[in-house]
């Protein structure tokens, strides 16, 4: 059996913040296709790692390859979703509109975006169950449906890879499910998903490969292989049991 | 073209070119840094006057403008060390380059004509005295030439780069992984704040032009929730105002950029109190709204649970529910005016719409999902988040 490609390759890859390391010397292999899961307690840096594989943060040493090219040539082949709280959700724009960021990338710079983006925006939103919001003001918007839309900017850009911080943070159970089912579907059209992700007890059912992460690489492969009591302990120390119930 | 109608015009193109820089400023929550770079661009000017003795020159534009940007450049280093907020490295950065400024003024004063009066309030009476001569011919003031260069410069960037504005504004994580950096939008629109301000100084001074840049954008912002709209909306007030200002100045006999300033804190004032959603007495009136709704519901759920005639009596329910009597009667009527209850023999009853009602809300506050009372949010505030 032909071996799966490298969605994500990332080779020694270490970032600090004021001569502090927050990601120390990363080696990680994301095959094609998972839909993975970075776990880790607080400042373990998974969304560091997400931002440095995006360029967002620059890394002091290693690199980052996906599919055998560096990000900065491959930019069309993956999304993005940010943390929900990383952005104003005062500024004045519709639901719509945000969507339609989706599609700056692969416009460029200058051009406008026009019928043809406007049409993969409202399917985006009808997918993420959300058209009947498109016109609405985003601080008009609950904390799943803000979500909800943050997911169809990242289904708009027709990507390969999708990066994900912390899509369920803040959501209802309604939304949760919304979210991982889109983000199964993705998986079944063969592409990857990476997320950051929390909540210990979902893992085994949402998602068939993670990474545990808590400044160094901990481990990462499938789910039903390395997600045991070993590598919790390891990443979380004595007390994973209270961050699992937590 | 008179000198009223000239002076006017170039206080509208000053209020143009302010007001689009303005609108980014304002929603990047940088507005302080516009005060920053009004002030320290001073040493720029000074030099640049120095040098060529003249104020609408090129290179002493291009010299303050480099100050501007150097202003946020030390801003951000400082604050990168992690020892001082962005807003104590602010104040540290631009009194430092202005006062070398104010010092070059004075060490000058007797061969330069400068003066740190001008700095601040501007004179844009003055303004139409300095004419622009092409080949010997008068084509208008001086003034009114740079500044309607820097708004078409300005409009120009505008329209070519309002999606990569846009997104590097709402979302710099994502401007950035999309390739359009976050930190090429920042300069170039710090570069572009710093030309109108130093374009817009020489007529209105360093207090004005902050006033220009912020408070048309801040009041626009709460009028409206597209981003289009608020660049229209803050061009509007900021020409407006200017215009008016003029007027009042010329009645009042007073500074015409002292004047542009009170205006424009009065168009603020009048829409912080007004706006329609966002104001300050629509946000009384709907929390007031909210409360009583609260109240309706209490009394609703009371009425839910309760199926003894006592509990549900007219007379007992100021007792029961512990509410005085003026909301009582407030939320009565509204009960009523949704056709929720009914009242006979002066005992309360929820009718079948009050029952489902009820509910509803009841489900809402338990699982806080919102996809049935949809249709309720038009009705009512509380369940609009």
């Amino acid at each position: 059996m032909e071996s799966p490609k490298i969605a994500v390759q990332v080779d020694d890859l270490t970032v600090a913040y004021n001569y502090k390391p927050v990601l120390w010397d990363i080696d990680l292999q994301i095959p094609e296709g998972v839909l993975m899961a970075i776990v880790g307690p607080n400042g373990a840096g998974k969304s560091t790692l997400i931002k440095s594989i995006l360029g967002i943060i620059d890394p002091i040493a290693g690199s980052v390859a996906i599919y055998d090219k560096p990000y900065e040539k491959q930019r069309k082949l993956v999304a993005y979703v940010p943390q929900k709280g990383s952005v104003d959700w005062d500024f004045p724009t519709t639901a719509l509109d945000v969507v339609m960021m989706g599609t700056y990338g692969k416009l460029g710079w200058i051009k406008r975006p026009g019928k043809k983006e406007k049409k993969a925006a409202l399917e985006a939103l009808e997918k993420v169950g959300m058209l009947s919001f498109k016109g609405r003001q985003i601080s008009q918007l609950s904390g799943g449906q803000q979500q909800r839309v943050f997911l169809a900017r990242a289904l708009v850009q027709d990507a390969a890879i999708y990066f994900m911080d912390e899509p369920f943070q803040g959501v209802d159970a309604t939304t949760e499910i919304a979210i991982i089912n889109i983000l199964k579907e993705l998986r079944k059209a063969n592409k990857t998903v990476i997320v950051v992700h929390h909540d210990l007890q979902t893992v085994p059912e949402y998602f068939d490969w993670v990474t545990f992460l808590n400044v160094k690489k901990i481990a990462t492969g499938p789910v039903k292989d390395i997600f045991n009591d070993d590598n919790l302990t390891k990443t979380y120390g004595i007390n994973y049991k209270v961050a699992v119930n937590q | 073209m008179g000198a009223q109608l000239e002076i006017q015009l170039i206080a509208a193109v000053v209020a143009i070119a302010c007001a689009i820089p303005g609108v980014f400023l304002v929603l990047r929550k940088m507005s302080l840094i516009s005060d920053a770079i009004s002030h320290s661009i001073l040493p720029g000017i000074v030099i640049g006057f120095l040098i060529t003795h003249d104020l609408n020159s090129p290179l002493l534009i291009l010299l303050a403008t480099i100050t501007g940007v150097i202003t946020v450049v030390l801003v951000e280093a400082i604050q990168k060390t992690g020892l001082v907020k962005e807003d104590t490295a602010i104040g540290l950065v631009f009194p430092a380059l202005f006062s070398i400024g104010v010092i070059l003024i004075a060490k000058n004063a007797n061969d330069v004509h400068l003066d740190v009066d001008a700095v601040l309030l501007g004179e844009l009476a003055f303004a139409p005295f300095d004419r622009l001569l092409i080949a010997g011919a008068d084509v208008g003031p001086k003034s009114l030439w740079v500044m309607g260069s820097i708004l078409l410069v300005a409009i120009g960037l505008l329209f070519a780069f309002f999606k990569e504005l846009k997104v590097s504004t709402f979302d710099a994580g994502l401007s950035s992984a999309l390739g359009f950096s976050p930190v090429v939008m920042h300069y170039g629109l710090m570069s572009i704040s710093s030309v109108t301000v130093v374009g817009a100084f020489d007529a209105v001074g360093a207090v004005l032009v902050v006033a220009l840049m912020i408070a048309p954008a801040a009041s626009a912002y709460l009028l409206t929730s597209d981003l289009k709209k608020m660049l229209v909306l803050s061009v509007i007030f900021g020409v407006s105002s200017a215009v008016a200002g003029y007027w009042m100045a010329h009645i009042l006999d007073a500074s015409i950029s002292g004047s542009m300033t009170t205006i424009l804190g009065l168009v603020f004032l009048m829409v912080y109190l007004f706006a329609p959603s966002k104001g300050i007495i629509a946000v009384m009136y709907r929390q007031r709204q909210q409360r009583t709704e609260v109240s309706l519901l209490t009394f609703l759920l009371h009425l839910n649970n309760h199926t003894e005639e006592s509990e549900r009596h007219i007379n007992h329910l100021n007792e029961h529910i512990n509410w005085q009597r003026v909301r009582s009667r407030t939320v009565l009527e509204l009960a009523q005016k949704n056709n929720m209850i009914s009242i006979a023999d002066n005992i309360v009853t929820l009718t079948k719409k009050g029952k489902e009602f009820t509910e509803l809300a009841l489900e809402y506050i338990v699982t806080n999902k919102d996809e049935k009372i949809e249709p309720m949010k038009d009705d009512f505030f509380l369940f609009r988040g």
